[in-house]
């Protein structure tokens, strides 16, 4: 049955409901209905990418996909404002910043996540909405969509929605909570930093909640199957779904083996911050300082410090020569081994430079 | 008489009730030169990044909303310097390549007839300088708001006084579509002429067949206009021999019953699984993803002639060049040399003519050349075209293959080369079976010929490395079996 489906890989004159995989040929982005095997979210927002550009942009495509924990940052968020980076490196759940826009959200394989591509022109995100609300629905969960155009239950929001817009092709992406640990997300996603200002979209916080906790006996493969339905009926699709696995022929197209390498480069992770300050008090032994970071795509522009009056121990001089030597460096990454870096750890103000470190690191 | 236009384009429309965005990035910064689908910026409103792209190729000039500023639906977002002469809409309509064919062929219905002159297009709507049509219904057909009329207040009092309503010219031929004295002029002399007509014969008009009919210029017919006439720059010389093509022809059946499979129909696949395969201990190297309308059963020999023209063109680095682009004229011209053999192809379509380019075609096999034309063809025919940038890339082919032999039984043609798009153009002919005495020992051959017809500038190339060029060219052509020894 495996060797038949692979000759029908290529057009729609192949059977109603079954499952095709590409067994030897590489993988195709013409086909219509996408569900991933592979739980990497590097791959995964990857191929969602490589679909959103490749597919013919007149049709629509659905693509189903679950990750192992991880945060996901919508694209022009600030992480250091999104994520607790000190839970996310005691955890070791990384985080990763998406093509589409909004917040951050968690996923782990207790989430489930659609993604619904359509031609532009046609593109309208409740009626996209509407068709994940109903497959929500008829797993027998009373669900509806807010004025964000969120799906809830009550007032818990159970899915998180953005969209990413071209010329000729967009998308609206989500999560779907069935199973997740909400007690991890809700660790991962605290970053408590009142005092940093940026500019970007900022998540707007709600309270979350899982279907399962409606309707125990949704799992992943029904809301699969659900979406799946919907999908089909909306936009009248009769090709067979496609899954697909992360392996030596997906992993060796070019456009996904780029994407996934980009992702977790400093470049894009940070280098897409919008720009934020950021300030921050100390009490030392010997007074208060206030420092004011500027960033601007993860590089510091400028830190001003105001130290206490009458001060003593600490040189005006020092002073500038700390801010100095902090412009132009990275945000969370300062390069220890230039040599004026260095003088700032072992000095005088070795204090404020470990405090400084400190706080770019949460 | 091209003029430069500083063009703002505006924040559109995203849709789904959003009145404004944040500019996160920008691709470009003042003074880059952008192409039409270029990346420009992107842009984020609440949950959603539009990434936008350029409607026109020009320089940009301004921007007028910086990263991380909110720039309001409607307003502008950048300046970019435009060469127009027509003032065009402002507004960035985001569209793909065929919609943008749309909005245009769509008002020249007469357009859609390939190659042909009609003379008397008889359901277009009348030219609303037409003087055969009363001054309602030219300004239905206008249907500009009298607040859109462009005009200096010297060229308002010459409106006045010659009794001209300035509304039936817009938009004139001045900067931003502003009316001048000299559009005023032109109406009153076809006004003139029509009333001297109008007096000599009674009555009708458009049912009238010995009219003259005005016609505008459609996009494509138009784009060709300004650019033959900027190819009068160039100095063509031309040069024709015929190609022998026997050879070829014994073995194009060999080659046909061996088209890869990714290349063939899927309606030709075998309906069965062999019962071994050579992907049985260890998967074949994936084959590469071809869209149905780049299939094919057999092969011509245009895919064989551009393969081997790119050969030659390995050897010839003056035919993989192009005068290098430069923004004053003063400077002494430089040629860019590419590594790669980019080939343009003539293709005239519904929607008018047409170069895409293929591109490197050194690193391809006659097959897969074969799949992009027919790729390319098929979107060429579409109506809209279905061409996209990603066909005919800015920077097009040094050499351009024109195969009017498809159309016509020709034997000789004299190409015109087009500034900015490669130094030398061949049109092919028909292939035909001639009676060759020079071969056979004396008593003659039946020999298969096609002719080709080049024209190059001579401003880059001399005749005689023309001739030596075509030369290595037909060694590839006429001796195919060379392709063995290198390794095709």
């Amino acid at each position: 049955m495996l060797r038949a489906c692979v000759f029908s890989t290529w057009r729609s004159h192949s059977r109603k409901r079954g499952l095709s995989t590409a067994a030897n040929n590489t993988l195709s982005p013409h086909h219509s209905i996408y569900v991933s095997n592979s739980s990497n979210p590097y791959f995964n927002l990857s191929l969602e990418d490589w679909l959103f550009r490749h597919k013919n942009h007149k049709e629509p495509l659905l693509l189903i996909y679950r990750d192992v924990p991880c945060v996901v940052i919508g694209r022009n968020q600030n992480p250091w404002k999104e994520v607790n980076m000190v839970a996310s490196r005691t955890t070791g759940v990384p985080w990763i910043r998406r093509r589409s826009g909004g917040g951050t959200v968690y996923h782990d394989l207790g989430n489930t996540n659609f993604s619904i591509h359509l031609p532009r022109s046609s593109f309208d995100r409740h009626a996209t909405a509407q068709v994940v609300l109903r497959a929500v629905r008829s797993l027998g969960v009373d669900a509806n969509i807010n004025d964000r155009n969120d799906i809830c239950v009550g007032k818990d929001k159970v899915s998180g929605s953005a969209y990413k817009i071209v010329n000729n092709r967009a998308y609206h992406h989500g999560t779907m909570l069935i199973s997740t640990r909400l007690d991890v997300l809700g660790d991962l996603l605290r970053s408590n930093k009142p005092t940093m200002e940026t500019r970007g979209v900022a998540s707007v916080r709600s309270p979350v909640c899982n279907l399962q906790q409606y309707e125990p006996s949704v799992s992943h493969e029904g809301f699969v199957e659900a979406v799946i339905d919907s999908f089909r009926q909306e936009y009248n699709i009769e090709d067979s779904t496609h899954t697909v696995e992360e392996n030596v022929n997906t992993l060796g197209i070019d456009y996904i083996h780029k994407g996934m390498e980009e992702l977790p480069r400093w470049d894009w992770a940070f280098g897409q911050t919008p720009e934020f300050t950021y300030n921050i008090s100390r009490t030392f032994d010997w007074g208060t300082v206030t420092a004011r970071i500027r960033s601007k795509h993860g590089i510091i522009l400028n830190c001003s410090f105001e130290l206490p009056d009458g001060h003593q121990s600490i040189s005006d001089d020092l002073v500038q020569d700390q801010s100095r030597q902090l412009e132009g460096q990275r945000y969370g990454f300062l390069d220890e081994t230039k040599e004026g870096i260095q003088r700032m750890m072992e000095g005088p103000g070795a204090e404020i430079w470990q405090w400084l470190k400190m706080e770019m690191d949460t | 008489m091209l003029s430069r236009v500083h063009k703002t384009f505006k924040l559109a429309d995203i849709g789904e009730g959003i009145t404004e965005c944040e500019v996160i990035r920008w691709s470009v910064n003042p003074p880059d030169s952008i192409a039409a689908f270029d990346a420009l910026c992107e842009v984020q409103s609440d949950k959603a990044s539009v990434e936008i792209t350029s409607p026109f190729d020009g320089t940009v000039k301004e921007l007028l909303v910086k990263e991380g500023e909110v720039a309001r639906v409607g307003s502008g977002l950048c300046i970019i310097e435009v060469d127009e002469e027509v003032a065009v809409s402002l507004e960035e309509d985001a569209p793909s390549a065929s919609q943008q064919n749309n909005a245009s062929s769509g008002l020249q219905p007469s357009e859609a007839k390939p190659k042909e002159q009609t003379p008397f297009p008889t359901k277009r709507r009348p030219h609303p300088l037409d003087p055969n049509i009363s001054p309602e219904q030219q300004l239905l057909l206008l249907g500009r708001n009298h607040a859109n009329v462009l005009a200096t207040p010297s060229v308002r009092h010459f409106a006045k006084q010659k009794d001209v309503e300035l509304s039936l010219l817009v938009p004139g031929s001045g900067k931003a579509g502003r009316i001048e004295k000299r559009d005023i002029e032109a109406y009153l002399q076809i006004g003139i002429s029509a009333t001297n007509t109008n007096s000599a014969t009674s009555t009708t008009s458009k049912d009238d067949p010995a009219e003259d009919a005005i016609v505008e210029f459609g996009r494509t017919r138009w784009n060709m206009y300004r650019a033959m006439t900027k190819s009068l720059e160039i100095p063509h010389f031309g040069y024709s021999t015929s190609l022998d093509l026997t050879v070829l022809h014994e073995i194009l059946p060999i080659i046909n019953s061996h088209i890869p499979r990714h290349y063939l129909p899927t309606s030709l696949h075998p309906p069965h699984t062999p019962a071994f395969s050579p992907s049985a201990i260890y998967p074949q190297p994936a084959s590469p993803d071809v869209p149905s309308s780049g299939h094919y059963t057999k092969l011509t020999y245009l895919p064989i002639l551009l393969k081997t023209l790119s050969k030659a063109m390995l050897e010839w680095p003056l035919f993989r060049s192009s005068i290098t682009p430069s923004t004053s004229t003063s400077d002494k011209p430089t040629l860019t040399v590419r590594p790669n053999a980019d080939i343009s192809i003539a293709l005239s379509t519904p929607t008018g003519l047409y170069t895409p380019t293929l591109q490197r075609v050194n690193t391809h096999s006659v097959y897969s050349v074969a799949s992009q034309l027919k790729h390319i063809s098929h979107l060429g025919r579409q109506i809209p075209s279905g061409l996209t940038p990603a066909e005919m890339p800015k920077r097009g082919g040094t050499v351009t293959v024109s195969n009017v032999g498809g159309i016509g039984a020709g034997e000789g043609a004299s190409p015109v080369l087009v500034p900015g798009t490669g130094i030398a153009i061949v049109a092919i002919g028909r292939a035909k079976w001639i009676w060759d005495v020079d071969r056979g020992d004396g008593s003659g051959e039946r020999r298969l010929k096609v002719n080709v017809s080049w024209s190059a500038d001579h401003r880059v190339v001399e005749g005689a490395e023309l001739v030596a060029f075509i030369e290595s060219w037909r060694s590839w052509v006429e001796h195919p079996q060379r392709l063995i020894a290198e390794g095709v």
